[in-house]
């Protein structure tokens, strides 16, 4: 079991409505950790426009998870 | 230097710090808030950012740039927080030897920031509802 952070920003902090989540998981990957997440949420977020970051990184889906990580759900970016 | 900028704009020290005895040419590009997007009259905005990764992309474009293009200095600051319409909301500036590299360095810095850093903007109508806006200034579902 990892203890993790979860960061939401834009409009996936509605889906989830918080920004932040600590929690706990089994998951290995970043996207078992989503499937894991889908299941808090009634919504349905497209996921091909999501990114995702761990640590202040980006990463790809499939990258691993380690205790004390900090991982971002980022939509896409509408800066400017 | 990409920065955020939680206060005004101040893009007169911007562009002082932009100026370089090599170069002959400057280009910039100021984004401001306006009054109306897709039919709704805009009453604010918030951008919100990731900050450490909006930096740190931010800063990879710039180098980028300066990889990419001619140029010798380019900075980009984009504001985070509420602004009000006809705030500036991102400054993009450029100084090299000639003015084709900077007119280039500062488009490509601009799409860069707008398509890569997690910088997010969440529109308030005057009719008092708001929503998240995507890349190309369309409404989220």
């Amino acid at each position: 079991m990892k203890n993790i952070t979860i960061l939401f920003f834009g409009k996936l902090k509605e889906t989830w409505n918080t920004s932040q989540l600590k929690q706990q998981t089994t998951s290995a990957t970043i996207q078992e950790l989503y499937t894991e997440l889908l299941q808090l949420t009634d919504e349905e977020p497209h996921k091909g426009s999501i990114k995702v970051a761990i640590n202040d990184e980006f990463v790809t889906w499939n990258t691993n998870i380690k205790d004390n990580d900090v991982i971002a759900f980022l939509p896409p970016a509408s800066g400017g | 230097m990409f920065k955020l900028s939680e206060t005004d704009i101040n893009e007169s020290e911007l562009r002082k710090e932009t100026r370089d005895p090599a170069c002959g040419g400057f280009v910039c590009f100021e984004g401001w808030v306006r009054d109306h997007n897709q039919g709704k009259n805009v009453q604010e905005l918030a951008y919100e950012a990731y900050p450490k990764l909006a930096i740190k992309e931010g800063n990879k474009i710039i180098a980028e740039a300066i990889n990419k293009f001619a140029i010798k200095k380019a900075i980009c600051t984009h504001r985070v927080g509420l602004l009000e319409i006809g705030d500036m909301a991102v400054w993009v500036g450029v100084s090299a030897a000639h003015r084709d590299a900077a007119f280039k360095a500062c488009r490509y810095i601009l799409d860069e920031v707008k398509s890569r850093v997690p910088i997010w903007k969440n529109e308030t109508w005057v009719d008092g509802e708001s929503g998240w806006i995507e890349q190309d200034s369309t409404i989220m579902d």
